[in-house]
Parts: structure tokens; C-alpha cells; sequence
């Protein structure tokens, strides 16, 4: 890497609709009593299908509260949740855009798929109703990089915009390439996260077809795992150079130290330990951290056979003796896997921990496996300070991604 | 049915191992045959649609271990109940 100087990184902001309810808070409350949002099915088709269960946002969830009307029939599923996550994490962090800080704030969110509802939905129109004609606004409703603009749109935010997708792990990279424009100058301040609203139609059948779904709900590194639960919602952050914060006297609520991003180069689905392993160790760089130095870390554990057991040995190979001594939980089997939002809602989870000393379990972990030898923080939350913690997130395609956050300066 | 189900699953398999039919036996494993995890996915899907029966979802979770003959037997145990519950089907 060239020597260049670079900016300490923070989030000032954090925003999230997900299986656990509207906010960030309600996400953290669930986590922390390790309260599970699966639950079954709620779709115009589950009786024709064999997923039964989901981590679904609750019916209460309004997106029509605060956006006005010429917008909403813009919006996909997937823009309302990141927009509405985006008003919290920008509230919160207290930022005015107007002058030159628009210009100087990048907007980078992260999706699986994009808009893939208004797909369905129009695709059923010209396929099982021989409808010709098809929503005016489907092309801008569908575009994978229309959360990223609507957020910009809203609050005249100028800088680098777009999408980054890479699956699973799209929120991550969405955040470390949001943290690097900052680092490296290139913006201020950013809006990044993830967003994915994938309960469709077409895509169940996809999940249940490459057979990885649970049919009960997500047990992540216990032995009677039955594979993952599709989750949804958003989740989005406000981050800031350090002396941006500091200067118009900004609530710090972590620091965003590193980020690890490496590609497996072996298989389209099965995972690697080496290519995970390489993506923790290169955030720990980064971040300019030892293995000692970490307390936490938020797991991609999505519940399937293949991911948990290769995830516990890439942290083995991270971290050493150390893992033994690290404390590792997986909240999807609470929020569900949310595909391109789950590394923004683990985020969420990760700087809470660090915040309240409070460690968010694994949910339904009541058989351990023998493959799953680490402290992974059984049901129930754990009191225990937070120094520095990894968020792993790994993706379909061979694709990894990891956060390194440290507490507030 | 002219065929038996078992020659109809093995040359399914056949086709997706991309070796000749002669090779499979009924003790022969996915892996043995050179199927991977995500063709053992696609074999599966075939072999669901060309008999019009879904296998239960945990089916296929062990791969590795499977025979050629499991993949017969639970053709049949799923044929055996749609012939049970009639003519209905998903």
C-alpha cells in the first residue's frame, strides 16, 4: 500500500428496520434479551411453498410515515427500509447538510439484489396475467443503486453515490468502501449500510430449491442445525472523519478501525477457512489491532452445516490461542439472514456491545457440535466490556468482509 | 412405466456426472461419482422433475455419504406417497 496519511474513521449515526422492529433500539433490545423475530411465514403465497418460517420487519412497520407521496410510489420494498433506517442514523448523528458538507458526504449502501419485490410483481403481471403493460416506475423502483440515489435525493447529499453488491456481504463492503472514502479523503462524511427486502415469491422458491433453508428456525454453531432463516430490513450508519466529529462536538458511537475484504477463489457456494481467515486478519491490520485486543466477535453463522464449521476454524486460524478467549455470537438466529443488510444489522449488534458492555447471545444454541468448539454465548446475553470487536459477514461467490471497530475515542 | 425407477434415477445421474450409465452402482456415492455439493443441488432438482415429486427439504443434506440406491429408495418412498394421497399434488 502507497504510504499516504489517513483519517481516523467513527459513526456518529446508526438507523434499522428489521424482524425485531422500526429502529436501532428495537433491533438492540431484541438482541440483547435474545428474543428470536422468526416466526412464520407471512406472504400472498406461503401456503404454496415449503418455507415456513421467516424473520419478516413486523406489520406495524408504516413506509408511507415521513416520506411524501410523489416519492413512496418511487420506492421498492427495499428503499423504503434503507430510507427510513437513513432518517434515524442521520437524526441521531445531528449532521446538517446544507452548504458544503452535502457536497462532501458519500452515499454507498449495500444490496443483495435490489428491487427484486417490484420484479416479482411485474414479472407476474406479464406472465400469469398476460398483462402488456407494466409499472411506469418499475425500471427506477428495481435498480439496485436506487437507495443509494433516494437517500442522496432526499438530502441533497453530492458526493460519491452508489450501490456495492456482493450478496451476504454487501453491507460490509458497502461500509469499508464508504470508511475508505473518508480515510483516504475522498468524502467527509457518509451514508453506507445494507438493505434487502427479498421475501418474494420467486426468490423463496430460489432458497428452497438450493435447499440450505431451515425448516424450524436458525440454530447457529448448535449440532441440530437445519440451515438459514431469510431475514429483511435495513440497516444504516452515519460515518464521519474523526476531526469532523470532534470539531461540531459530535456523540461518538465507535470507531470504524479496519476493514479486511478477501475472495475465496475456490467455489461458488461451499466457503474457504483460509479466504475468511485472511479477510479477519487483514481488518485486524488495518484497525492496527492484535488478536489479544479483540473481545467480540459478531459471526456471519447463518445456521447452515457448511458455514459454521468452517467460520469456527477461519477464527481458530485468525486468532489463534486467543479464540479461545474470544467471545463469538451469530444474532442472525434472532434477526434472520437479511442477505445484503445482515452485515448493517450485526453492525448495529457490534457497536451496542461495545457501548453498553453487553454482548448479544446465539439464540437456540442447545446442542453444541464438536465443529463448533468456541465460547459462541449460548441464549442469553453476557456483561463483559468490549475493547475492539470483528464483524464477519461472508457471501455466495466466495466473497468476505470484515469490519474492525474499536471504542469511541 | 417401462423403465424401472431405478434405471431412470442412474441415468439422470448419468447425465449430470456426465459418465456412462454402466458405471453407477447402487453402493456408489454422489461423491464417488464426481457430483459436488452444487450439482448434487441441480441432480436433485432433475430428478424432482422428472418424476413431479419434491423431496422433504432436509433430503440431500449429506451428499457425501449418500448411495445411489438412497436416491432410489426415496424416489420411490416419495412415488409410493403420491400414489397414497392420489392424484393431488403440489
Amino acid at each position: 500500500m502507497p504510504n499516504v496519511s489517513t483519517r481516523r474513521v467513527v459513526i456518529t449515526g446508526m438507523g434499522a428496520i428489521s424482524a425485531l422492529g422500526v429502529g436501532a433500539e428495537a433491533l438492540w433490545q431484541g438482541l440483547r434479551e435474545g428474543r428470536s423475530g422468526i416466526g412464520p411465514l407471512r406472504h400472498q403465497d406461503a401456503a404454496r411453498v415449503r418455507v415456513k418460517v421467516a424473520a419478516q420487519v413486523p406489520e406495524s412497520f408504516d413506509p408511507a410515515a415521513g416520506i411524501d407521496e410523489r416519492t413512496l410510489t418511487q420506492l421498492d420494498r427495499t428503499s423504503e427500509f434503507a430510507l427510513h433506517a437513513a432518517d434515524e442514523a442521520i437524526q441521531q448523528s445531528g449532521l446538517d447538510f446544507s452548504k458544503e458538507v452535502g457536497a462532501r458526504t458519500a452515499v454507498i449502501v449495500g444490496t443483495g439484489v435490489g428491487g427484486e419485490t417490484t420484479q416479482d410483481e411485474q414479472s407476474r403481471r406479464l406472465y400469469a396475467e398476460n398483462a402488456t403493460r407494466v409499472h411506469p416506475l418499475s425500471i427506477v423502483r428495481v435498480m439496485t443503486n436506487a437507495s443509494a440515489s433516494q437517500i442522496s435525493i432526499k438530502y441533497g447529499l453530492r458526493g460519491p453515490t452508489f450501490a456495492v453488491a456482493s450478496a451476504c456481504a454487501s453491507a460490509n463492503h458497502a461500509i469499508i468502501q464508504a470508511a475508505q472514502m473518508i480515510r483516504y479523503g475522498l468524502a467527509d462524511t457518509a451514508i453506507t449500510g445494507g438493505t434487502e427486502a427479498c421475501i418474494s415469491y420467486v426468490v423463496l422458491r430460489g432458497w428452497e430449491a438450493m435447499r440450505v433453508l431451515a425448516d424450524d428456525t436458525c440454530r447457529p454453531f448448535s449440532i441440530n442445525r437445519r440451515g438459514l432463516v431469510l431475514g429483511e430490513g435495513a440497516g444504516i450508519f452515519v460515518l464521519e472523519s474523526l476531526e469532523h466529529a470532534q470539531a461540531r462536538g459530535a456523540t461518538i458511537l465507535a470507531e470504524l478501525a479496519g476493514g479486511g475484504m478477501t475472495a475465496d477463489a475456490t467455489d461458488i457456494v461451499m466457503p474457504s477457512a483460509d479466504g475468511a481467515a485472511s479477510a479477519m486478519t487483514q481488518a485486524l491490520d488495518e484497525a492496527g489491532l492484535a488478536p489479544e485486543d479483540v473481545d467480540y466477535i459478531n459471526a456471519h453463522g447463518t445456521g447452515t452445516q457448511a458455514n459454521d464449521a468452517t467460520e469456527t476454524k477461519a477464527i481458530r486460524l485468525a486468532f489463534g490461542a486467543h479464540a479461545d478467549r474470544l467471545a463469538v455470537s451469530s444474532t442472525k438466529s434472532m434477526h434472520g439472514h437479511a442477505l445484503g443488510a445482515s452485515g448493517a444489522l450485526e453492525l448495529v449488534a457490534v457497536v451496542n456491545a461495545m457501548r453498553y458492555g453487553i454482548v448479544p447471545p446465539t439464540a437456540n444454541l442447545d446442542q453444541a457440535d464438536p465443529a463448533c468448539d468456541l465460547d459462541y454465548v449460548p441464549n442469553v446475553a453476557r456483561d463483559m466490556p468490549v475493547r475492539a470487536a470483528l464483524s464477519n459477514s461472508f457471501a455466495f461467490g466466495g466473497l468476505n468482509a470484515v469490519l474492525a471497530l474499536k471504542h469511541a475515542p | 412405466m417401462n423403465e424401472s425407477t431405478q434405471q431412470q434415477v442412474f441415468e439422470i445421474i448419468a447425465k449430470q456426472a456426465k459418465i456412462d450409465t454402466a458405471t453407477i452402482t447402487p453402493e456408489s456415492t454422489l461423491k464417488d461419482l464426481g457430483i459436488e455439493s452444487l450439482e448434487a443441488i441441480e441432480l436433485i432438482f432433475d430428478i424432482e422433475e422428472h418424476f413431479d415429486i419434491t423431496f422433504p427439504d432436509q433430503q440431500g443434506a449429506n451428499f457425501d455419504k449418500d448411495t445411489a440406491q438412497s436416491l432410489v429408495d426415496a424416489v420411490q418412498t416419495a412415488l409410493d406417497g403420491k400414489a397414497a394421497a392420489g392424484e393431488g399434488s403440489q
